[in-house]
């Protein structure tokens, strides 16, 4: 591997809390993704997300076919010494695009959210997405946007329903983490409120 | 033998440590996130929380800006600056135009914040309810509940003792509406820079071990009540000796000898760029 763990991940993380604080926001990693000769699992931008954040103190869970969720989890585990845990205890869940339905839908179920005194004891989502893009498909609102910010993240209409019915207790719930192919990253923490404008 | 330091001071676990809590902070604004402090090479309680959170976010191209009380040259600052740019080499500057990390004691710069540029506050005392309680497990159970009577109280009884709030410092705001928090000890003047701020701000408590933070464009607001509005320090009628400044936090100054008092700009850095401007003028207006 090329990349740099000391500064590029200081840029990588840079771009995410960049987008974390300003939800909807697209921010470009062509920069970092280049350097990965590497054939993944996963995307590039996706991988030094997961790079970026993880280490041996927190564990993660992986949704995703079963052949690449088993080559995803020992690229992770090797490159970050993080663990892996069940989907109701990993601190984060990884997620691939052709994610089973059904596992998703267990991870909604169950995965941490935090409680009321540790709000912050809650999962962090790290998405592979489809071409993330400002045009309309959901509209954004809530801290960190001035206004109203549209995004379009190719997700389907009934996960961002299941996302909301997570964070409807605020100050519970999943922060979102997407990163696309082409290198770009947003984020959604649980304080956004999103509003499925797409036409199904 | 020097051995040469590791970037940034701390290792990579550190950081990574520090970058997760801040994450979760800007996920949860207003809300005190605990992370495992480390040891620093300044005593705690003096800015080793906002020293953290600025070395888990820099990087070689950051151009970096520390001010203690206004000031770009009072000792905590310079030390904090010197420190980050020994382990780190990134340039120094007192404009606070030209800095993208803006590491900060007790004041937010009198210059608008840009959307480029992280504000880090340093706080001593980050539980706005521990006046109230001392047990850090029962204000996290108010906080988990909603329940800020305590804090409420504290400003009642300030306006039964003196007739008005009388906070000095680190007046507590309510944040996006949910939490309350202590906005680090900055005068009351400051607290309006960060409701709908336009910078992302970051505070670290190192001492007491907890990451909070404001995104950018959220509604914060000053505790207050219907019949005792908040209110910011008043300078009506004053203004700074050295730029004329009006409209800016200014300190009070008492010469010793005569006892006469004078003002000037808090903010060191925006009075200089002030006087610069003045000076300027002059010398274009003198050309002919």
């Amino acid at each position: 591997m090329m990349i740099d763990q000391i500064h590029d991940l200081q840029q990588v993380y840079r771009n995410i809390l960049h987008s974390m604080s300003r939800p909807g926001n697209i921010s470009k990693l062509n920069s970092i993704t280049k350097k990965l000769k590497e054939e993944f699992p996963c995307n590039h931008a996706f991988f030094l997300s997961a790079l970026t954040f993880l280490d041996a103190e927190v564990t993660f869970h992986v949704i995703a076919n079963e052949v690449k969720k088993e080559r995803l989890t020992e690229i992770i585990s090797s490159y970050t010494m993080s663990k892996t845990d069940t989907v109701d205890q990993a601190d984060f869940i990884l997620m691939l695009q052709d994610a089973p339905e059904y596992q998703i839908e267990q991870a909604f179920i169950e995965c941490k959210v935090g409680n009321l005194r540790d709000p912050q004891l809650s999962a962090t989502w790290i998405l592979e997405s489809d071409l993330l893009s400002n045009s309309a498909g959901l509209s954004l609102s809530g801290p960190g946007i001035n206004g109203v910010q549209q995004l379009q993240t190719g997700l389907s209409p009934s996960f961002w329903q299941k996302r909301n019915e997570k964070v409807k207790e605020y100050p519970l719930g999943i922060d979102v983490i997407l990163a696309d192919f082409s290198s770009q990253v947003a984020c959604i923490p649980r304080t956004t409120s999103v509003m499925i404008t797409e036409v199904v | 033998m020097m051995t040469k330091p590791h970037f940034a001071f701390f290792d990579e676990g550190s950081k990574k440590e520090i970058r997760r809590t801040a994450l979760k902070a800007v996920a949860i604004p207003g809300y005190q996130v605990p992370f495992a402090s480390r040891e620093m090479p300044i005593a705690r309680g003096w800015g080793t929380g906002g020293l953290q959170l600025t070395l888990s976010l820099i990087g070689r191209s950051d151009v970096l800006k520390v001010i203690d009380q206004g000031a770009d040259e009072s000792v905590n600052a310079v030390s904090i600056k010197k420190l980050v740019q020994h382990t780190t080499g990134v340039s120094i500057t007192e404009d606070t135009a030209a800095a993208n990390i803006i590491q900060s004691r007790h004041r937010i710069p009198e210059k608008e914040l840009r959307e480029d540029q992280i504000l880090i506050l340093q706080v001593p005392n980050p539980e706005p309810l521990r006046k109230v309680e001392a047990r850090e497990y029962l204000t996290k159970r108010m906080h988990a509940e909603d329940d800020y009577s305590g804090a409420w109280l504290l400003l009642f009884e300030q306006i039964m003792k003196y007739g008005r709030m009388s906070t000095g410092a680190e007046h507590p705001v309510y944040v996006n509406g949910r939490y309350v928090m202590t906005p680090s000890p900055i005068p009351r003047f400051d607290n309006p820079k960060m409701h709908q701020s336009k910078a992302l701000i970051l505070l670290g408590a190192g001492r007491e071990k907890k990451i909070f933070a404001v995104p950018p464009y959220t509604d914060v607001k000053s505790m207050a009540f219907d019949d005792y509005p908040f209110a910011v320090e008043s300078f009506e009628g004053k203004s700074c000796k050295l730029c004329g400044s009006t409209d800016v936090f200014l300190d009070e100054i008492i010469d010793p000898d005569t006892g006469e008092r004078s003002y000037q700009c808090n903010d060191t850095s925006f009075c200089i760029e002030q006087l610069n401007k003045k000076e300027k003028e002059e010398v274009e207006n003198s050309y002919v």
